[in-house]
Formats: structure tokens, C-alpha cells, sequence
């Protein structure tokens, strides 16, 4: 019996001991994202099949924390020599993670780094070091929902001021409540959008080397605020604090409202309802093209800290080659940040396109760096702020913004 | 009936009408959580013509529910008699004695009761880091403790205050140390305060998700609410999402409240008044 | 002698943990609130800087004013109402526990989910509240609850003592339960009304169960964040900017830990004077009644 059980005991052990032989060269990549939940997939789960197919010796472990989340869970992981292997980031958190040493540098002498977007290299090279593979570039624009602008007459998504005043006063005679405008995300895009058209520098802006008081493009951008109010777009007191996450969404998605700023991430969600027959435009502004706020979202980053550089790199380039990424832009309805990349814009959001090719692109000021990131917030209150009140001046309004942006450097 | 008898009478169905307007979210939690999201916006009030599971079926499929059950009630029960057995430890020579010691440990316990929990995050972190005790039960386990003790000292303090001292002169007089009266004579005495305790726990670890947030990182080990808040995301929260997740993060305590309310509201009670 | 001083060992677990998790912290916060830490990286020294930027700035004490505000609404209104309501239970009680357990029901469930659902009622367009006010023709009071910064902070406190009446009520009805059968039925026999029984008898009886209720929900109260983050994330325009809240979003928006911790030190100091205070207070008062 006994001798029967060595025996036993001996085969398990030599098992285990072959087992783990044979899976000795593989490897576990930690990778973070807040992308890939069932919410937001972003294509990562297939992505990441297909990634683990071509190379059977990694296998990815990936972990959802959602962006705010990023804020409270990395730091200290970072901080604690516990980071994960690769993690989605964005400029922001470049700037202080890469400041801190704690992201491996991913060499411009790189396949992809030739074929970024000339616009966005300056953005995200420090230094002569990349600390980030920028995965998609994202408009954020009007929603238009195109039923509704036919009841009112309109076959067209309003892309200028003029427009724009026009469509709202045919809506507002039809009784369709023009727009959603909440404090808290689509009037600081609009305000912003317009601001920046009409503006040469926004990096002296964020470095406090002009002030916003004394900018023409923001003051006038102000005062398209008040225009569009009194050409009945919107009810300032009932957008103000009208939150733009969720109850601005579900309005627009119910059909109440006939516009609304904000980003193309909503694109595959409003896909979804029946009923909802929406085009995504550029935000209206003074040029006939309208302006396209492209938002640098999101990348990866490889940890400095990481054991396994050589697996995380090849993860990371696995997404820089063009039928990959494409998955992706599809699911994101989003934009390649490659030179020549496709997109993953559906025909409905044809019009956001046009606003590109025709030069309407401006990059969302936050993320590219140039204006810090404590000035977003502050956009969001002040302006809700000026909608509860908008007896309120110009400058009562912007020099808030020129206190943070002091405050920040 | 007499007419006082009435008026009595009237006067408590008041009473119970206006207590059960107070559940009334309650219920609207569960009567939206049954509907689709179109019928959510269509029509805000009123109960669902039909009823739809399909919410859940999505939740339930997308959360690990039951395990992350299972694993808040294992943390609850470990937190519980482990906050029961070191506060009333501490407690027993706070409640007997008076000097500058015990008033210092007093003042101790206090400040602790006083620090918002995000004070501490950070830290917390880089010892648990330092320990090797991320990413485990027992690192989450020690982590409520620790945010529970003072509140169970402070309890236990009060709690054993009110108990006579005859039995314990009894048992000097036989010749027993601190630690056999503490075990043989004030820890049995102690049901009523430690069930208030386990109520706060329970509702503590059932409830709380930035610790484990931040020191669990592996899904198998999840508390409810913590899938719960990963199921919901932080932005572009969805009414057919939100209400379903709701009610699931909730059930569980909401069953056991009914279940033991009587001794639950009890023991809160004799714990909080001496 | 010996003897006497090893009673204290059994502290020693418990000290242990505190030592460790609050103490110190608290240390490391003071000590990074006089840095510019980032949360990641080296943290450089810049003395008073922080508390310097925390008294310059109006929004601060603009923050601390919103908290106190919020504490003093949340507390007064859930003791009177707890009052209200274990008063009335205390002459009932044939519903009392069926009550008792209905109105402790809220503070089952989590702030995440509280705070969502209560988001959803205060809904300006499909909310439950609007719809329950058109329903009995009160559309003209109709508003975005949260988005209005009138409204805002009082609905917040209105969600807040929802949650937690229950507790008071329980507490107090405790208290009323220990009131002495003798003093209840010589004032019936004197022939007191029952709100005169109550005030002159039932209440400064009950000065016990008003300390625990004040403190436990004075603390509670100053520390929460949980509510305006997930309702208003302290909107609209900072209308339910609370102190904690402030320093989460310096803490995790904007990486700026020193700061936060400063912050942090000032809340500290902010929760345990108003404790103490109102301790002090509250003792006095009962030991006079």
C-alpha cells in the first residue's frame, strides 16, 4: 500500500514538475484598461484572444478600473513597485506617472512612431522619449437627432452659428426643446470649441502667458452662450446642473431634445435604440466647416517596474498594426491616430467627418497638455455657474479660469 | 369602540402610512428595476404592466454575484469576531479604570473614530504593500478591522461600564488574572453589544468600496459592491443597469434584515444606549 | 501593584491596530502636507505653502461653510424627526416594532446605491419626484432638484437623513423604553396631556439618547462624501462642494496629495474640535439634568 502511494505520490510530482515545464516560458501580463467592460469592450476581449492566439507563450490578464478609478487605484500601486505591466493611460496621467520615472520609455525609433499623426507627435513626445502608443483619436461634436429637426422643416445638421439660431427658433416653434446644453460637459465643448477657433495660442493660455480675460475668442465665445439663449436653443436655469452622465444622456436617447455636445463614445449606445434616428455633427461655430474637437483619449503604457519588457512591448505593437487597431476604432466609433489609418466612424456620423476634411479639427486642450488638467473642472462649475446667472460677466466667469491656471504651475 | 379608541386607532394607521411613504424609493428601486429603459423614460411612475427579467439576466450574467455574496459574507463573519474579540479586550481595563493611561488610549481611539477614511488610504497601502497582504482576504480582513476597532471599543467600553462589578471581585477573590476574568466572566456577558457590532460591520464591509477597490485587485475576490460598482462604471450610468445592480447589491442585507430585524434593531439599540 | 498594571496588556492588540492604521497615517499626512507630493514620485519639501493656498482662496472656506451647513441640516432635522417619530411609537405600541423596522430599512443600503436612486427621483425630466408632483398638479414646484443650487445641498441632507432616521429612532426609543414606569404614570395620574408628558417629563430624561444621536451623526455627517460625489459630484457650481469632497478631487482628480493631506490635517482638527465641543457640551447638559 504504501509503496503503491510513493508511487502515486512520485507520478503526481513528476507531473507537476513536467507541467510546469512545459508552461515555464509562459507569461502573465498584468494589463489594465478602462476600456473592455461589458459597458465600453472598445474590441479588447477579442483583441486579446487574437493577441493570445499569435502568442501562445503570453497570456493577458486584463483588469477593468474605470478612468476615475485609475486616479485612486494606480498611484499607489505605482508608488508601491506593484504596477501593472501595461496600462491604458492618457496624457494626463503621462505627464505625472513618466514625470515620476515609474513609465518605461517606448523609444521613438519605433515602427509606429514614424506613422503617428504629424499633429499629435509634438503632443505626445517629452523630451525626445514616448511614454504612450496612442490607440484611438475621438470626436466630440453635436449629437443631432434628425427626426425630430424634419418636424421642425430641417433636413440638415445645423453646422454654423447662423444655422444653428435658426434651427433652434424653428424647433422652438414646432415645441421641441432645442438642445441640451448641461453646464457640467456640453456648454464647456461648445464654449471651448469656439473659444479656441477663435484663439491663436492655446498653450499660452495654459501657461498663464495670456489670460482668458483679455482673449477675444473666449469672450466672444461667452457671448455665443448668451445668443443662443436668446434665440430660445436652451433654458440656462434647467441645463445648468443637469447632469451630462446620465440623465442628459437618457433624455437625448428618449428623444426630448433634438441636440446635444458631447463625445462619440455615445455613438454605439444611441446605435442601440430603436426609434432614434441621430446624425453626429461638428460643434456649430463661425466657420462654415464647424469645429471638430478631436479628443486624444486614450494608450498604452508599458510600467518602468515591469519583469517582463519584452512581452508587454509586443503586446503593445500587437495593436499598432492597422487590421487590429480597426477592430477597435469600430467598436469606439473612433479615429486612427495613425497617418493613412482608417476610422471607425459609422455613415452617421458623416457630417463630423466632413468637419475634418474640411480643416475644422482643433485637439481638446486637456488632452494634449496644453491646458492643465484642474482648468477642466473649474470650465464645468463656472459655466454652470454662468448658466444659473447669466447676468453674470465675461470676466466674472474667466478669470476663474486664469486663478487655476495660475494655481496649477 | 370608544371615540378615544378611534382616534387612537386613526392615529396609527397615520403612523404606518407615513412610515411606508418612507420606502416608497424602495419600492421604486424595485418596480423600475423590472422594466425596460424606454418604458423607464416613457413613463417615470406608476408599477410595471408587465414584468420584465431581462435587466437581471443581463446583470446577473456580467457580475460574479455569487461569489462576490459569498465572499462579503466570509469577510463580514471574519471582521466581526475579530472587531468583537480586540475591542472588548481593549475595552475591559478602559471600562475599570480611570488614569492617564486609559484616558490617553480614550483620546486614541477617538482620533480614530474621527479620521475620514481617505486620510489614511494612501498609507495603508504602502504597508500593505511592504507586508505582502494586497490582493488577499486577509489584507482586506485587517483593513476593516482596523477602520471598526475604535467604534467597537468605544461601544464595548460603555456597554461593560453598566455591568456590576460584584462578579469580577467574586472571581478575584479566586484567584484569577485579568485575562480569565475578561474570558470567563465579561466576554460571555457580551451578546447584546456585539450583535449591534456585527450589525455596523456587516453594513460597513457590505457597503464600503473603496478599500477593497483599492486592495483587491482580482475579480474572484470581490465584494458585492464592489461588482456592483465595476458593473456600473463611474459615467454613463443606465437606468436598466443601475436598478437591477441595485437591488442585487442590496438584496442580500435587505433579506437578513427582515429576517433578524427584531434582534438587529435591538442590538443596535442596546449597544448605542448604556 | 503587579497585578495592577497588567490589566492593560489587553489593550495592547488594540492599541497595536490603531497605531498602525490611524496614527500612523495621520503622521505621513502631516508630514506630506508640508510637500508637494504627487502621489507618485519624489516629494519635495515647501513648508507652509499648502496651508498657505488653503487660507488665500475663498473656495475653501466656501467648502467648509457648504459642510457645516450640510451638518447642521442633516443633524438637527434627523434628531427632531427621530424624536418626532420614537415619541409618537413610544404611545403605539402595537405598530411600534413594524415601524421601527420600516423606518431603519434606508440605512441597509449602500451610498453607491442610495445615491443613484435618489439621483434618479430628483431627475428634472423623468424623475419620480417631478412626475409625483404633476401627478397631483404641483408641476409649478418642479425642478432639477440637483441642478438647481438652491435645492441642491437641502435635497442631498433630505436623501441623507432618509437613510439614517432610523438609527435616531431607534436610539431614542431606547431612551423612552428606560424611562421608569413610576415617572410615566404619576404624570398621568396628575392628568398631563401627552405632549406636556413628553416635555416635561420623557424629555430631559432623554438627555442620554440626545448625545449619542448629536455626536454619532455630527461625526457621521462632517466626514461624508459619498452622497454629493455620486449625486452632484459637488455641483451644481459647487453648491455641494463639502470639505471631503474637496479633498477626494484634490486627492484623485488632480494628484495633488500634498495639498490634499493639508486639507486632510484641516478636516482633522475641524471633526474632533466639533466633537469635542459638543461632547463637552452635551455631558454638561445631561449631568444637569
Amino acid at each position: 500500500m504504501r509503496r503503491i502511494k510513493r508511487a502515486f505520490f512520485g507520478a503526481a510530482v513528476s507531473g507537476m514538475v513536467l507541467g510546469h515545464a512545459a508552461v515555464a516560458q509562459s507569461v502573465t501580463l498584468d494589463v489594465t484598461a478602462w476600456k473592455g467592460n461589458e459597458a465600453e469592450p472598445a474590441g479588447l476581449p477579442d483583441l486579446i484572444a487574437d493577441f493570445e492566439a499569435a502568442n501562445p507563450d503570453i497570456d493577458v490578464e486584463l483588469s477593468y478600473i474605470s478612468r476615475l478609478d485609475t486616479d485612486v487605484v494606480l498611484p499607489p500601486r505605482l508608488q508601491g513597485n506593484n504596477a501593472p505591466d501595461v496600462m491604458m493611460t492618457d496624457m494626463p496621467l503621462v505627464d505625472i506617472w513618466a514625470g515620476a520615472g515609474l513609465l518605461a520609455d517606448l523609444g521613438t525609433g519605433s515602427e509606429w512612431y514614424g506613422r503617428l499623426e504629424p499633429s499629435l507627435v509634438p503632443s505626445v513626445t517629452s523630451d525626445g522619449a514616448i511614454y504612450i502608443m496612442p490607440l484611438e483619436v475621438i470626436g466630440m461634436g453635436n449629437f443631432v437627432n434628425m427626426d425630430l429637426l424634419a418636424q421642425a422643416g430641417i433636413n440638415k445638421a445645423p453646422t454654423t452659428i447662423n444655422e444653428l439660431h435658426a434651427a433652434c427658433r424653428m424647433l422652438d416653434a414646432a415645441g421641441i426643446r432645442p438642445m441640451i446644453f448641461t453646464g457640467g460637459f456640453s456648454a464647456p465643448l461648445f464654449v471651448i470649441a469656439n473659444g479656441l477657433e477663435q484663439t491663436d495660442s492655446a498653450r499660452a493660455l495654459g501657461l498663464a502667458e495670456k489670460s482668458f480675460t483679455e482673449s477675444d475668442g473666449f469672450n466672444a465665445s461667452v457671448d455665443l452662450v448668451r445668443g443662443l439663449i436668446d434665440s430660445k436653443c436652451l433654458d440656462p436655469q434647467e441645463q445648468a446642473g443637469l447632469d451630462p452622465w446620465s440623465t442628459a444622456l437618457t433624455e437625448f436617447k428618449a428623444g426630448n431634445f433634438a441636440m446635444m455636445p458631447q463625445g462619440a463614445w455615445n455613438i454605439g449606445d444611441f446605435s442601440g435604440v430603436e426609434g432614434l434616428n441621430f446624425a453626429f455633427a461638428p460643434i456649430p461655430s463661425n466657420k462654415a466647416s464647424g469645429v471638430a474637437l478631436d479628443l486624444f483619449g486614450i494608450g498604452w503604457s508599458i510600467s518602468a517596474q515591469t519583469a517582463h519588457p519584452e512581452e508587454a512591448r509586443r503586446f503593445v505593437e500587437f495593436f499598432a498594426e492597422a487590421a487590429n487597431l480597426q477592430k477597435m476604432l469600430d467598436a469606439e466609433s473612433a479615429y486612427s491616430p495613425f497617418q493613412g489609418g482608417a476610422s471607425g466612424t459609422p455613415d452617421l456620423a458623416a457630417p463630423y467627418d466632413q468637419a475634418r476634411v474640411d480643416g475644422g479639427v482643433i485637439m481638446y486642450p486637456f488632452a494634449v497638455l496644453d491646458w492643465p488638467k484642474p482648468l477642466e473642472r473649474e470650465i464645468w462649475d463656472s459655466l454652470t455657474g454662468f448658466l444659473l446667472d447669466t447676468e453674470k460677466s465675461n470676466e466674472a466667469v474667466l478669470e476663474r479660469w486664469d486663478e487655476v491656471v495660475e494655481d496649477a504651475l | 369602540m370608544t371615540l378615544p379608541r378611534i382616534a387612537s386607532f386613526a392615529a396609527q394607521a397615520a403612523m404606518v402610512c407615513i412610515v411606508l411613504v418612507m420606502l416608497t424609493p424602495v419600492f421604486y428601486m424595485i418596480a423600475m428595476s423590472l422594466r425596460t429603459a424606454a418604458e423607464i423614460v416613457e413613463q417615470p411612475l406608476g408599477l410595471p404592466d408587465r414584468l420584465y427579467f431581462g435587466n437581471y439576466v443581463n446583470a446577473l450574467s456580467q457580475m460574479a454575484y455569487l461569489r462576490s455574496v459569498v465572499n462579503s459574507i466570509g469577510i463580514t463573519l471574519a471582521v466581526t469576531v475579530l472587531v468583537a474579540f480586540l475591542g472588548s479586550m481593549a475595552a475591559y481595563p478602559l471600562a475599570r479604570r480611570t488614569n492617564r493611561f486609559t484616558r490617553l488610549v480614550i483620546m486614541l481611539v477617538a482620533l480614530g473614530l474621527a479620521t475620514p477614511p481617505f486620510v489614511t488610504i494612501t498609507p495603508i497601502y504602502v504597508i500593505f504593500r511592504n507586508l505582502g497582504l494586497l490582493d488577499s482576504y486577509l489584507g482586506i480582513i485587517l483593513a476593516f478591522t482596523a477602520l471598526n476597532l475604535p467604534l467597537a471599543v468605544f461601544f464595548y467600553t460603555s456597554f461593560i461600564g453598566a455591568i456590576p462589578k460584584e462578579l469580577e471581585e467574586a472571581a478575584r477573590l479566586d484567584n484569577c488574572n485579568d485575562w480569565q476574568i475578561y474570558w470567563y466572566i465579561i466576554r460571555p456577558l457580551l451578546g447584546p453589544a456585539t450583535a449591534t457590532l456585527s450589525l455596523f460591520v456587516t453594513l460597513m464591509v457590505w457597503n464600503d468600496f473603496t478599500y477593497p477597490l483599492l486592495l483587491l485587485t482580482s475579480p474572484e475576490k470581490f465584494t458585492v459592491m464592489i461588482s456592483v460598482y465595476r458593473f456600473l462604471g463611474n459615467l454613463n450610468v443606465q437606468p436598466d443597469q443601475l436598478f437591477p445592480a441595485a437591488v442585487l447589491g442590496s438584496l442580500p442585507l435587505l433579506v437578513l434584515f427582515v429576517i433578524f430585524q427584531r434582534r438587529i434593531v435591538a442590538g443596535v439599540t442596546a449597544g448605542a444606549v448604556k | 501593584m503587579h497585578r495592577n498594571l497588567r490589566i492593560y496588556w489587553l489593550t495592547a492588540p488594540a492599541l497595536l491596530v490603531i497605531a498602525c492604521f490611524f496614527i500612523y497615517p495621520i503622521l505621513l499626512s502631516l508630514q506630506m502636507s508640508f510637500t508637494d507630493f504627487r502621489g507618485v514620485g519624489e516629494a519635495e519639501y515647501v513648508g507652509w505653502k499648502n496651508y498657505d493656498r488653503f487660507l488665500s482662496r475663498s473656495r475653501y472656506a466656501n467648502a467648509i461653510w457648504v459642510t457645516l451647513k450640510f451638518t447642521v441640516i442633516v443633524v438637527v432635522v434627523q434628531t427632531l424627526l427621530g424624536l418626532l417619530f420614537a415619541a409618537l411609537l413610544h404611545r403605539m405600541p402595537a405598530i411600534r416594532n413594524f415601524c421601527r423596522a420600516v423606518l431603519f430599512t434606508p440605512a441597509m443600503m449602500s451610498f453607491v446605491v442610495v445615491g443613484y436612486v435618489w439621483q434618479f427621483i430628483y431627475s428634472p425630466f423623468s424623475g419620480g419626484l417631478n412626475a409625483l408632483l404633476a401627478a397631483v398638479g404641483l408641476d409649478s414646484l418642479a425642478r432639477g432638484w440637483l441642478g438647481d443650487p438652491d435645492t441642491a445641498l437641502y435635497a442631498i441632507a433630505f436623501t441623507h437623513v432618509w437613510m439614517f432616521v432610523g438609527y435616531t429612532t431607534a436610539i431614542f426609543l431606547v431612551g423612552f423604553a428606560n424611562i421608569p414606569q413610576e415617572i410615566e404614570e404619576a404624570g398621568r395620574l396628575d392628568g398631563a396631556k401627552s405632549w406636556q408628558r413628553f416635555w416635561y417629563l420623557e424629555r430631559p430624561l432623554l438627555a442620554g439618547s440626545f448625545t449619542v444621536n448629536i455626536i454619532l451623526s455630527t461625526i457621521g455627517t462632517l466626514k461624508t462624501f459619498e452622497l454629493p460625489f455620486i449625486m452632484t459630484r459637488g455641483g451644481p457650481d459647487r453648491a455641494t462642494n463639502t470639505l471631503s469632497l474637496e479633498i477626494v478631487n484634490n486627492l484623485f482628480g488632480a494628484y495633488r496629495f500634498g495639498f490634499a493631506s493639508a486639507l486632510s490635517i484641516v478636516m482633522l482638527i475641524m471633526v474632533v474640535l466639533v466633537a469635542l465641543v459638543q461632547n463637552g457640551y452635551l455631558r454638561r447638559r445631561e449631568e444637569n439634568t
